[in-house]
């Protein structure tokens, strides 16, 4: 009797219902869009904010202090060195799936000659060009520094190399040429022109391998630039992990913070300093606080709008119907079970459009998302996140069932039979 | 005359009555036309405050614009700062830097940058100080965390350089991750009295994105035909797109809520009107034209769509200063221009509301819903 009564419910009035199903299903919607795009709003802006470049540098413990201005090294520091082989170790860190790139560097002096004939000593920098570091990881200079323009293409192997747009005007080279190095007894082929912005416009970018060999320092690099994701600095993140009692120690270990991937980065590496680079990790932070948190409060205020919505159209829904309730009421049903079978009804509505909202929902977050934030991979995995479904579907049980308990209340209370001869 | 003055008066007691006998389905109108209202009022004013909020933040990335002497020239004029402060605007943080390597005690060389500390201060709220000097204080020096290692007496820096000998008093250590470790920050005036050298760089921070950038890049290359004025590329460029990207995003998400808030109050709304079916037939059968009934319910809806604005946006605007409050710490004041785009999203919906179930009762015969269907 009770699943006829609420099948017929659903077949007579499928323009009732269809109201307060939509109501729900725009609700969750909007709900489940917001969500997803919340949740996936931190990875998304801090793939952006990777325009900014690395937020951690390593450098050797040193003997001597980098006499540089402007970038440019006034007094090269020789010495004290990294090893290459070292950055490998990079990979056995807890946080080594949150490093998304990295770009180590030697400095040297090269000898060449001008156009004319005459010798000079250009400034070069070994640098990785979309270096294999994980099976799944490319990376190198390039990368990190997204904003380096190049006309022409990286080097691809160690007789290759690109020019700072400055130093191939200087020395008026174009891509194709080749620069001879007469002391090294080798040649490079310039396979690009590099306009960057800053002081690397005067310098020679070759592969690192080639820049090792010229420099006779095998296995040597002086910095390195490491890109990481990281979670924005809080007041335990400035903690000194050495302060810390072990428990709290590991605590702090185990977070994302900047200052802990540093930290991991100079257990790793024997004889390396790492820190995060203040200019771009604090104020990334920052930023990217301010943009989730913008999302997250957007979030609710969608779900109070969406919430309303959804509680108006329920009660709305109940009201009409008091006439029926009287006759229910006048025919020997007890409260509970009208009750009942209105909220059988308001669940079913719920899980309905509860469900095809957030269908809905997470393909209108996937097309916003690539809209936006432009070459993304979407695959079925991305575009629908599980975890959503239930907590949207409860959401609306929730939202409806609380919208539609006053309505039901009040009509219970009321004398049937006024309610069948007002209606009359 | 007389007939205008009744129906008028039939209209407004029917008005009345209508809103109050039906207290409920009144108020749950009232509860949608409100929480529309209030909804689009609070995105809107975040909407219109939103760029220059974002373009706040990214005040803590530091200068934007460097200027440099031309090489092979003794440095910058004596004038430039002014010049470049007049010249960018007030809004912006301009601080010049003159740069010598010395020596310290224990005989490294290091870089000794001479600046301003209160613009230095202003233009690097990301770098970690444990105390700032003070701009009175012209004997002070701030040490660079790395630079630090290689100096005897923090309390007494000694520096030499061309032969001449300084003593400084070292008030705090620099943390920045950047070159600026590996210097020893002090005075302009004690920086000029020691060495002699005049600034060849100014840092400067123009706030407002890449427009206010390139305009002002070209303003600065004017006043200063000789220096070279460089943008810094990457804060300029991720600027940008960040700040545009969060708006695209905030444009789809007013659109998105405000779509369905329009919808589901458009549903409620119509569901009310249509529920009285029978009204509409009684009042037809006592002589009511179709005008007459549909500027009726039309009245009816408008007088809550205003009573929904009224309260909407005081309820909106203090949700949005909330909001502001809290994500950006500064408040966003109430805006009286969204008014207009409020009221009139508001009436939209309550005239659709309304005019969208007469279709459905116009095909409606008064005498056979009278009868009981």
């Amino acid at each position: 009797m009770f699943f006829r009564l609420l099948m017929e419910s659903f077949r007579r009035q499928r323009r009732r219902k269809a109201l307060a199903g939509l109501a729900i299903l725009l609700g969750t919607t909007a709900v489940t869009a917001m969500l997803a795009l919340a949740l996936t709003i931190g990875d998304r802006i801090h793939n952006e904010l990777a325009v900014y470049g690395a937020n951690i540098i390593v450098f050797p413990t040193a003997e001597q202090l980098d006499v540089k201005i402007g970038g440019v090294d006034v007094k090269p520091a020789s010495g004290s060195f990294l090893k290459e082989t070292d950055l490998s170790k990079l990979k056995t860190i807890f946080w080594a799936n949150n490093i998304t790139g990295l770009s180590p560097e030697l400095p040297l002096t090269i000898n060449t000659s001008t156009a004319g004939g005459s010798p000079i000593a250009i400034s070069a920098l070994g640098l990785w060009f979309n270096h294999p570091f994980t099976d799944t990881l490319k990376t190198g200079a390039p990368s990190l520094h997204p904003w380096w323009k190049i006309n022409g293409a990286w080097p691809t192997s160690n007789d290759q190399a690109v020019i700072g747009s400055a130093l191939a005007t200087k020395l008026n080279l174009h891509t194709g040429d080749t620069l001879a190095l007469p002391e090294l007894a080798s040649h490079l082929t310039i396979t690009g022109v590099v306009s960057t912005g800053d002081a690397t416009e005067n310098q020679l970018l070759l592969p690192l391998s080639a820049a090792q060999t010229f420099a006779n320092l095998p296995n040597s690099i002086s910095r390195v630039e490491v890109s990481a994701r990281t979670k924005p600095e809080d007041a335990f993140a400035r903690k000194d992990p050495d302060t810390l009692s072990p428990k709290l120690r590991e605590v702090w270990y185990c977070r994302p913070y900047a200052n802990s991937i540093a930290y991991q980065i100079r257990e790793a590496i024997p004889g390396s300093q790492a820190e995060q680079v203040r200019r771009v990790e604090q104020s990334e932070g920052t930023v990217l606080a301010r943009i989730s948190g913008l999302m997250w409060l957007i979030c609710a205020a969608a779900l109070l709008a969406a919430g309303f919505a959804v509680s108006a159209a329920m009660a709305t829904a109940i009201l009409e119907r008091q006439g029926e309730i009287g006759l229910m009421r006048s025919l020997g049903a007890s409260k509970g079970a009208i009750a009942m079978l209105f909220y059988a009804e308001t669940g079913l509505l719920a899980i309905i459009g509860g469900t095809l909202g957030y269908l809905l929902g997470s393909g209108l977050a996937a097309w916003l998302g690539a809209r936006i934030f432009a070459n993304e991979a979407v695959t079925l995995g991305t575009v629908l996140n599980p975890v959503l479904l239930p907590v949207i579907v409860a959401l609306a049980l929730v939202v409806a069932i609380a919208g539609s308990t006053p309505s039901i209340r009040t009509t219970l209370k009321m004398n049937p039979s006024e309610i069948l001869r007002a209606d009359a | 005359m007389k007939t205008t003055v009744k129906t008028h008066l039939t209209f407004t007691t029917m008005l009345r009555r209508s809103l109050i006998h039906r207290r409920g389905r009144s108020f749950s109108a009232l509860v949608a036309m409100t929480v529309s209202a209030a909804v689009a009022t609070a995105l809107l004013t975040l909407y219109a405050d939103l760029d220059a909020k974002l373009h706040k933040e990214f005040r803590s990335f530091g200068a934007n614009i460097v200027v440099t002497a031309p090489t092979g020239s003794k440095g910058l004029p004596e004038d430039a700062l002014a010049r470049i402060k007049t010249a960018a605007g007030p809004d912006a943080i301009a601080a010049e830097f003159a740069y010598a390597v010395a020596t310290t005690d224990r005989g490294t060389s290091v870089v000794v940058a001479g600046t301003d500390f209160d613009a230095l201060r202003r233009l690097n709220a990301s770098w970690q100080v444990d105390a700032w000097p003070t701009a009175a204080d012209t004997n002070a020096a701030l040490l660079g965390q790395r630079a630090a290692n290689f100096i005897a007496d923090e309390r007494a820096v000694k520096l030499t350089f061309a032969g001449k000998d300084i003593t400084l008093r070292g008030v705090g250590r620099l943390k920045t991750g950047g070159d600026e470790d590996s210097r020893i920050y002090i005075p302009t005036s004690a920086f000029h009295a020691w060495t002699n050298v005049a600034p060849t760089v100014i840092e400067l921070q123009i706030p407002g994105g890449a427009v206010n950038v390139e305009s002002a890049l070209t303003r600065l290359q004017h006043e200063l035909p000789d220096a070279k004025v460089e943008p810094v590329r990457q804060l300029v460029e991720g600027e940008s797109r960040i700040v545009d990207k969060t708006h695209a995003l905030m444009y789809g998400a007013v659109l998105l809520i405000a779509l369905t808030v329009a919808v589901s109050v458009l549903a409620t709304l119509s569901a009310s009107v249509l529920e009285r079916r029978r009204d509409f037939a009684l009042m037809k059968a006592l002589g009511g034209s179709q005008t007459q009934l549909m500027g009726m319910f039309l009245l009816e809806a408008l007088v809550l769509a205003l009573a929904g604005v009224a309260v909407g946006f005081v309820i909106g605007s203090a949700a949005a200063w909330i909001i502001s409050q809290v994500n950006f710490h500064t408040a966003s004041q109430p805006r009286i221009g969204v008014l207009p785009l409020v009221l009139l999203l508001n009436v939209l919906i309550a005239a659709m509301a309304a005019l969208f179930p007469v279709r459905v009762l116009r095909g409606l015969q008064p005498a056979a819903l009278l009868k009981g269907e």
